[in-house]
């Protein structure tokens, strides 16, 4: 890593950018605006993500980001990326929102997720192995549905999770100027 | 100062000294003043549709829908021939003051759906501005003039009429000069410099990209709304100088339908955003005035002409969307890369953009984006490790883009927009092997350009990208991969037409003055006018563009 780069803009700089994001999640009064898009109502803390989809979009973030060290480091380095996520969602269409959270029901409703997934078990019960065979039969698969969904999953974990500064220490990225 | 060169690197300092022109930089707690903010509180005429109680009626001699590229340029001319300008916009405002260079922000607040619209089959995922300056106030400042061959293309196949290079320059140099544009004459950061490198090497055409900025930083955060106020976009110089001669702007409010009397639009109705910008919720506004300028861009425009039944009497609206569709590779250098750093775009390659004719199979621009890690992170793709070891080598990696070239070949008609169940616009752009062919060929080009580079390896973006370390091996790969969608990655930062100008009203929906053929008094002054892609990043088209057809329009109505 090249030392002109390390920070100046110091951990403390990082930790205040990351604080300053969750602080406006946890205070902007956002009404659901999903009318009749979904019988679930999004869970306490977020405007989005629903009771139903957590446990599945925590399972899957260590599957599709891979080994980050910040997965053991910050014990509630999921949960940050969670907020992330339901902060982008917050902001999408409601066509996109719609789709998304479809997305993630087909994978919790027991009826869909076994044969989409080869998964008949809870998604956070499933082993790694498990979920990394499931994500390459939607990205490789025959039908572009699948495929569209790996890539909407694999696209919202990443985003989401490479926003936030926890996840830049291994990247080389010192974070964004302070100005 | 200091603390920027420490980030940055002593590079930075030397020459940035001396091209800072427009502010001193006294330490690191001197802010840099919100120029916008500073007008409204002179009394500029600006208006949140979002915080109206009451329902509301607004006149103005015209009225113009969006901020963006045409918006601001039409606003800051018919306002300076003496007429009563009112601008609506769909976005919220957001100034200097509140661009913090944060990724995951600007996706939720400036950008069209949250950065999440894409096409109706989920191929190509598109990056469109939303908020006042549109996608001015969020792209990477690369400013080129209409080439030749596309004014050219346009006489000849698309019976366009007085917009001939000859009659075009005096425009283009006008908004030139308004908006600050010259060839970037900081040194290419090193991303940038990969292209000037291979090409270099391979004898291919490369050139300086010219810039719409004034006093840059050099910090590569355009993408996110510029925080020093340097990029020249619509929210800080033609909206501004507008609102300075007594144009209103209100902003968080959706303009849902036009209200026709005969062949006249009487009213634009509109209503007030909801705080996410997902949903027109508030309150009514009516706005009324003598002539409409409708400068939503592409995809907004004809959606909201498709939402109001506007006469459409041969189906031409919507159709004809292009896109510049992206492809990508990464490559791995055993360097210090730091993409995410320095004026994001400022080298490009035209060597493939026209060698095979105009109407010949695609042709492609190249450039770099800026790589910040969170977009970055969906672009180099992979799963699981494979994912974690190519971000881990972000700071040593260049991706390179190109931009195809859609709109100048019959196998290549561009998508159609169409309404949601809920008023919401969606393109639909079908993938064809016309436009594969030329995905395959850019990345061939990119590949070969970063191994002259010196690049390690090299991975095209796509599902079953690996790591080639060979131009030999990538050769292969190339040709082994699947062309379809999904597996493809494509995204687009420019979205054009869908409101074709041209003479022939069987083919276009606007005369070659941006007149719809069929209203009185509604002009289309923006990217939806044109009948094909440009082969440029297309914003000073636009300006140079608006900025001939509402000059003509001023003097009409004054």
């Amino acid at each position: 890593m090249d030392s002109n780069l390390n920070p100046q803009l110091g951990r403390r700089d990082l930790l205040k950018l990351g604080l300053g994001a969750s602080l406006a999640l946890s205070t902007v009064g956002l009404t659901a605006s999903l009318t009749g898009c979904t019988s679930e109502r999004a869970a306490p803390e977020f405007q989005v993500l629903r009771a139903s989809d957590l446990p599945l979009l925590s399972a899957l973030y260590p599957v599709i980001l891979g080994p980050h060290p910040a997965l053991t480091q910050h014990p509630d380095a999921i949960a940050q990326a969670l907020a992330q996520l339901d902060y982008s969602l917050a902001h999408t269409s409601p066509f996109v929102q719609k789709a998304v959270l479809d997305l993630f029901g087909l994978l919790s409703m027991p009826l869909t997720r076994g044969p989409l997934t080869g998964i008949w078990g809870d998604m956070s019960k499933a082993s790694p192995e498990q979920l990394n065979t499931f994500l390459l039969r939607w990205r490789d698969s025959r039908f572009e549905m699948l495929r569209q969904g790996y890539n909407t999953l694999s696209k919202l974990l990443m985003m989401s999770w490479y926003a936030l500064p926890l996840s830049w220490a291994t990247t080389g990225y010192p974070g964004p100027p302070v100005i | 100062m200091v603390r920027a060169a420490a980030v940055l690197g002593h590079d930075w300092l030397s020459w940035s000294t001396r091209y800072l022109t427009d502010y001193r930089i006294q330490g690191n707690s001197m802010p840099v003043p919100d120029l916008f903010l500073q007008g409204v509180a002179r009394g500029w005429q600006v208006i949140d549709a979002a915080s109206l109680a009451t329902d509301t009626t607004l006149e103005a001699d015209v009225i113009i829908i969006g901020t963006g590229a045409g918006g601001g340029t039409s606003a800051e001319i018919l306002a300076q021939r003496g007429l009563k300008v009112l601008l609506v916009e769909e976005g919220s405002l957001k100034t200097s003051g509140d661009f913090k260079n944060n990724e995951a922000q600007a996706y939720a607040e400036l950008y069209q759906e949250g950065a999440a619209r894409g096409t109706a089959d989920g191929g190509i995922g598109i990056l469109q501005g939303r908020t006042v300056g549109g996608t001015t106030t969020v792209n990477w400042t690369s400013s080129f003039r209409t080439p030749d061959p596309t004014l050219a293309h346009w006489a000849s196949e698309h019976d366009v009429k007085g917009l001939d290079s000859e009659s075009m320059a005096p425009w283009f140099a006008q908004m030139e000069e308004r908006l600050g544009v010259a060839p970037w004459a900081v040194p290419p950061n090193a991303n940038n410099d990969v292209i000037r490198q291979g090409c270099e090497k391979l004898d291919y055409h490369w050139k300086i990209i010219p810039r719409n900025v004034r006093g840059c930083w050099n910090l590569g955060y355009c993408g996110s709304g510029c925080p020093t106020n340097a990029k020249q976009s619509m929210l800080v110089t033609t909206i501004p100088a507008a609102l300075e001669q007594g144009a209103t702007l209100v902003h968080s409010a959706r303009a849902e339908t036009l209200v026709f009397e005969g062949d006249r639009v009487s009213e634009v109705r509109c209503r007030g955003m909801n705080p996410t910008l997902t949903a027109a919720t508030g309150s009514t506004l009516r706005l009324r005035g003598k002539h409409v300028v409708l400068a939503g861009g592409a995809i907004n425009s004809p959606a909201l002409l498709l939402r109001s039944k506007a006469p459409d009497p041969h189906a031409r609206l919507g159709k004809r969307t292009f896109l510049h569709p992206v492809n990508m590779t990464l490559g791995l250098f055993d360097r210090d890369i730091n993409g995410f750093y320095g004026a994001p775009q400022s080298v490009y390659s035209d060597h493939f953009q026209w060698d095979q004719g105009t109407t010949g199979p695609m042709g492609y621009k190249m450039e770099v984006p800026p790589m910040q890690p969170s977009l970055m992170s969906v672009m180099m793709g992979g799963l699981g490790q494979e994912s974690l070891q190519r971000m881990n080598g972000l700071a040593q990696s260049n991706l390179m883009l190109a931009l195809l070239r859609d709109g100048f070949h019959e196998q290549s008609q561009g998508g159609s927009v169409a309404l949601r169940d809920n008023g919401d616009p969606v393109l639909d752009y079908p993938l064809n092997d016309y436009l594969w062919d030329g995905v395959r060929r850019a990345y061939l080009s990119m590949g070969e350009i970063q191994f002259a580079a010196g690049a390690k390896s090299v991975v095209p973006t796509h599902a079953h990208g690996r790591e080639s370390h060979s131009w030999a091996d990538f050769q292969r790969q190339v040709a082994e991969l699947s062309y379809r969608i999904h597996d493809v990655r494509l995204a687009s930062a420019h979205v054009m037409g869908g409101c074709a100008m041209g003479e022939d009203p069987t083919r276009a929906v606007t005369d070659s003055r941006g007149r719809h053929h069929q209203l009185e008094n509604l002009s289309v002054l923006d990217g939806s006018l044109f009948p094909t892609s440009i082969g440029a990043n297309p914003q000073l088209s636009v300006y140079g563009l608006v900025a001939k057809l509402a000059t003509g329009l001023a003097a009409e109505l004054s």
